[in-house]
């Protein structure tokens, strides 16, 4: 650590020296020209200097260069590239109006940039997709959706159709830190994972980062989903909708006082009821969402915008059982310029996640949840044009409810009991450099420091030897220890301290002017884990802190890839290999229950565990016909080994495949525009079968037949291989020209060719023949869909 | 808790209503001894009887016919507080080992039960599990999800005074197992829900409450997931080897199966009609 300090320091002053040269700042803001939404990750490019750099997440941009007069040019995927002279020669302030290609058709021959590779910049391993083109994917129902889409891409998997959470690069879900305007969203899944919580018509940008995650990330080993929503058109009023077969939304923007202040205000509900035609009662089941935003461009240097996000899922049968969850963001953000050199971010964000449940015919109520108040203050400085630091902190405060039983009415009996509320504080700051060593070097390369506090709660177990698992040796299994007593703290105790540094580091040398290699390390921790021990997340499943009995993740990931734009960007290749090593892997004990657990580590056993693989992403960016091909061999195991020579662990203590180990997945997604009225695209997916388990036997107790499994193969055996075709085609009416009414219609049909793909595997004993089958579960058959959008 | 998995269970139904029967190759392991001791005292009845049946299989491949009986075992139990014997035989050659003098359980006694099969000693612990008569189970009027369940409305007050498990048969091989966690001490009711394809009306069925220890419990809460009454879907959890309260003093790595239990049970019964909803 100290060594890496040093090194540090000594780029650190090189850059220092360099500033004695007479240069001046070129700083500003680019926006959408229609709209006046910021834009993310804009491209400013001086040709001559072959210096640039990009728009930051509120569109700001700030470079330092020699005085003089210079070509400039500003790019930006979708966009139509703006070209022109500039003379500098003192600091200057300029923004950039961008026009988007498709606003433009008729009048300029455009060159289609979207989702161009950068090959230059050091960050790798991250995923891109534009909001246009997560509409025109086809998807299941015809329903938007950014996770969805994201899978097609290299690197990501879920758990399988109807699932909730994905799995990056081998990682588990709980493992992705999801931000909505950098709010922490603790479950992304609507209908118990059939649809994603975002709306795609708020969502502005999505970066899926899955290694050299930068330094101002942390609390989440695998993956960074970072989604920017739009700030809302602040020059005229606009609508955008769609009306689809399970859901509808509305989108209204526009202008509080013009070009300086706007609302946004976007809903999204499921059809109620809707599907209440399988059933005759009285039933419900559906969604919804509201997006809202409202932001005030004071000046040039201050910004503020207000958002909120609220989501809620009600699944009722009449008043027997009613399910409902949700998570609420709120979020008050204050961009300041200090200089022109210095940009600021400050955060305050309240989240929420909530479960509730009322079983009347069992009579109860239950109510569990995660609780956090979330306070950043991010600076990007932009020290000169080799040169740019990012440093910060961020505190989260954290407030579990692991789960509240309630009677629901008078003559129920059930005894209410509340589990131990945990609390914990979990406090980062960090800094990073973006050092460009020379035209070909580019180094990314900083340090964040994590601390997390677990904070005194009413009651903590104790155990005999700080044991809360047993191994039993006469029955030679593992049981839940009793706890012996309980200690109590005051809320401002400290029951445990983690402290790490997470180094990160990124490089990019540029072989030639289409051609780069990339290399990255990171180390991150986590100090939450989701207790679940099913295929994929419920939104049941609630989140422990690390503290006494469970240690924190950490993880190391090293990547390394080769990217390579051909015909100036109209095709791109991008391989990548990553290796990740992973402590503190939790499992459980068999036939450990996790629901309503107030002694969860009594059930924990820790592991480790370790994905490696290869990614590679072929794409075509330009023409009519576009699209891109993703492949990924990888592999992604777990160890739990026991303490002493006498317990065997889990597996016997030998490495097993986790349960969203994906050997090979291949993906291709295609459009094709045939003219301005069609444009139709397509996937095709194969991916190797989930792990499983198959019995290796049967007997028989108390009359139940039940097969026998073998815990020296967990996870040995494999689901059929997944596989299908889905297809979409996209009108745009004629009539939409000279029109304010923007209408398309998009038709899609998903599993094209009706692939029975298998969701699960179940073995039972067949009620009337008596005999055992292995019964396959297909949640999607073919599903055709017609949606609607619009925009006025 | 386990109704929340029964959710689960119905919501994938619900999207996915597509299931078929597959053909799979499961991997295969040797036999092994299947020891299934469940003894009840009947404690409510005057006089207070027992069913005390040791029944021995040999486990079989995952999709053979039929479980094979043991019936050349040599089976026993001793009271270990004065050790004496009580021997078992398997009169019907069925499988089915009994005491050869009648027999009741008795309170905080520990039996040791031996069975010896094949050169093998197979020995496990049990004492008696006190239990609670059951108030009252009536029929209800109540659905759940399809409209066509039928309601059982089942009342018992449970002891307050120390930690309670519980096990419900509801015939039919449908089990319930409750832990009194959340109404420790309470008069009790709650409702259970016969699905429409698992009793067909009228009919009268008896329902047995047994008093279980709470590693019976956990262990019988597995042993119904694993036998599919929830299995399938991607909230399964991961299934697991199952091991029981019974141990092969031979050979420990050839561990048998089942379990050696002793609880108090009572018992009910009552005519279900066909109701209209």
């Amino acid at each position: 650590m100290l060594h890496f300090k040093k090194i540090f320091f000594i780029f650190f002053l090189c850059s220092f020296s360099l500033l004695s040269q007479e240069k001046i700042t070129l700083s500003g803001t680019v926006y959408d020209n229609i709209n006046n939404e910021t834009l993310i990750g804009v491209s400013i490019y001086f040709p001559e200097l072959n210096a640039g750099t990009t728009t930051n997440e509120y569109g700001f941009y700030s470079i330092t260069i020699p005085k003089g007069n210079y070509k400039i040019q500003i790019s930006y995927l979708g966009y139509t590239t703006i070209q022109e002279t500039i003379n500098l020669v003192e600091k200057t302030t300029k923004n950039f109006n961008l026009i988007e290609e498709t606003e433009s058709l008729n009048e300029i021959i455009i060159e289609s940039n979207i989702e161009k590779l950068n090959i230059r910049t050091p960050q790798m391993s991250v995923n891109k997709l534009t909001a246009a083109t997560i509409k025109q994917i086809p998807v299941v129902l015809g329903e938007a959706d950014i996770i969805k889409s994201l899978i097609l891409l290299p690197g990501v998997t879920s758990a399988g159709e109807g699932a909730s959470g994905f799995n990056v690069r081998g990682g588990a879900a709980d493992q992705n830190l999801i931000l909505l305007d950098e709010a922490i969203v603790f479950n992304s899944s609507h209908l118990f994972g059939f649809f994603s919580v975002f709306n795609p018509d708020v969502i502005k940008d999505v970066q899926l980062y899955k290694g050299g995650i930068p330094a101002k990330y942390g609390g989440r080993l695998s993956s960074v989903l970072d989604i920017y929503q739009k700030e809302g058109n602040s020059k005229s009023f606009n609508a955008t909708g769609g009306i689809g077969l399970v859901s509808s939304r509305l989108l209204l923007e526009g202008p509080l006082e013009k070009e300086k202040s706007s609302f946004l205000i976007g809903g999204r509900a499921s059809y109620a009821h809707l599907f209440l035609p399988l059933f005759d009662n009285d039933n419900k089941a559906y969604f919804y969402d509201l997006n809202s935003k409202v932001n005030y461009r004071f000046n040039d240097k201050n910004n503020v915008f207000l958002s909120t996000y609220f989501g809620k899922d009600v699944f009722g049968i009449n008043d027997s059982f009613v399910n409902s969850y949700g998570n609420t963001v709120v979020n008050l953000r204050w961009n300041h310029l200090f200089s022109d050199k210095l940009f600021s971010n400050l955060s305050l964000i309240y989240s929420d996640y909530f479960y509730g449940l009322i079983l009347d015919f069992v009579g109860f109520e239950w109510d569990s949840g995660i609780t956090n108040f979330n306070f950043k203050y991010d600076f990007k400085h932009y020290l000169n044009e080799k040169l740019k630091l990012s440093y910060g902190v961020n505190n989260i405060y954290i407030k579990f409810n692991p789960g509240e039983i309630i009677p629901n009415r008078d003559d129920s009996g059930i005894v209410a009991e509340k589990l131990i509320d945990k609390y914990a504080n979990e406090f980062a700051a960090y800094v990073e450099a973006e050092h460009k060593i020379s035209d070909k070097l580019t180094l990314q390369y900083g340090v964040r420091f994590s601390n997390f506090l677990r904070l005194g709660q009413d009651e903590l177990n104790t155990y005999q030897n700080d044991q809360a698992v047993i191994y039993n040796d006469e029955f030679k299994k593992y049981e839940s220890a009793t706890p012996t007593g309980t200690e109590s703290f005051k809320r401002s105790d400290v029951i445990s301290s983690f402290s790490n540094f997470e180094p990160r580091f990124s490089m990019s040398y540029i072989l030639d002017d289409n051609t780069s290699i990339k290399a990255s390390y990171n180390r991150m921790a986590q100090y939450l884990h989701l207790l679940s021990n099913t295929a994929s997340p419920t939104p049941l499943d609630v989140w422990t802190p690390s503290g006494k009995y469970v240690q924190p993740q950490l993880l190391d990931q090293f990547a390394v890839g080769y990217f390579k734009s051909i015909k100036e960007g109209d095709y791109s290749l991008e391989t990548e290999a990553f290796y990740k090593d992973i402590k503190n892997r939790i499992d459980y004990i068999n036939g450990a229950n996790l629901i309503a657990n107030n002694e969860i580590e009594t059930v924990i056993l820790n592991g480790k565990a370790r994905a490696y693989g290869l990614e590679v992403l072929f794409k075509k960016n330009e023409g009519n016909f576009k699209g891109w091909l993703a492949y990924t061999l990888s592999r992604s195991e777990q160890l739990t080994a026991g303490r002493n020579a006498n317990e065997p662990g889990i597996n016997q203590g030998n490495w097993y495949s986790t349960p969203f180990d994906k050997t090979h997945d291949f993906s291709i997604n295609a459009s094709y525009e045939l003219n301005e009225k069609w444009t139709f695209n397509s996937n095709f997916v194969f991916q190797t079968g989930q792990p499983t388990n198959y019995p290796v036997g049967q007997y028989e107790v108390q009359g139940l037949n039940v097969p026998i499994y073998d815990d020296n193969r967990r996870n040995a055996d494999r689901l059929p291989a997944y596989h299908r075709l889905d297809i979409s085609a996209t009108l745009t009416p004629e009539k939409n020209k000279n029109r304010k009414w923007q209408g398309e219609w998009v038709f899609g049909i998903y599993n094209l060719y009706g692939r029975q793909n298998a969701a699960s595997l179940a073995f039972r004993q067949n009620n009337e023949t008596f005999r055992n089958e292995a019964i396959q579960t297909s949640i999607f058959g073919i599903v055709p869909s017609v949606t609607y959008n619009f925009k006025f | 808790m386990k109704n929340i998995k029964i959710i689960f269970v119905f919501l994938t139904l619900l999207f996915a209503s597509c299931e078929k029967v597959v053909d799979i190759d499961v991997p295969t392991i040797p036999p092994k001894l299947i020891i299934d001791a469940s003894f009840e005292v009947f404690f409510d009845e005057n006089p207070v009887t027992a069913n005390n049946v040791v029944k021995l299989k040999l486990s079989a491949d995952y999709f053979d016919e039929t479980i094979p009986v043991v019936t050349n075992a040599t089976v026993f139990l001793t009271n270990l507080s004065d050790n004496t014997v009580i021997n078992f035989t398997d009169v019907n050659l069925d499988g089915n080992y009994e005491p050869t003098s009648s027999f009741i359980p008795e309170d905080n006694i520990t039996y040791e039960l031996t069975v010896i099969h094949d050169n093998q000693t197979y020995k496990g612990k049990a004492t008696k599990v006190k239990s609670t008569p059951l108030t009252s189970v009536v029929q209800g009027d109540k659905t759940l999800f399809s409209g066509e369940e039928t309601e059982l409305k089942v009342d018992f007050t449970d002891d307050g005074t120390v930690e309670n498990h519980y096990l419900f048969d509801f015939t039919q091989n449908i089990y319930l197992a409750l832990e009194d966690r959340y109404f420790n001490g309470s008069d009790y009711n709650f409702s259970y829900f016969y699905q429409e394809d698992e009793i067909e009306l009228p009919t009268n069925v008896t329902i047995k409450m047994t008093g279980i220890s709470k590693e019976y419990y956990t262990y019988f809460r597995v042993l119904i997931d694993q036998s599919g009454q929830n299995a399938g879907g991607p909230f399964q959890s991961v299934p697991s080897s199952l091991l029981g309260n019974m141990i092969n003093t031979t050979n420990e790595e050839n561990f048998p199966l089942g379990y050696f239990h002793i609880g108090e049970s009572d018992t009910f019964s009552l005519d279900l009609v066909e109701k209209n909803n």
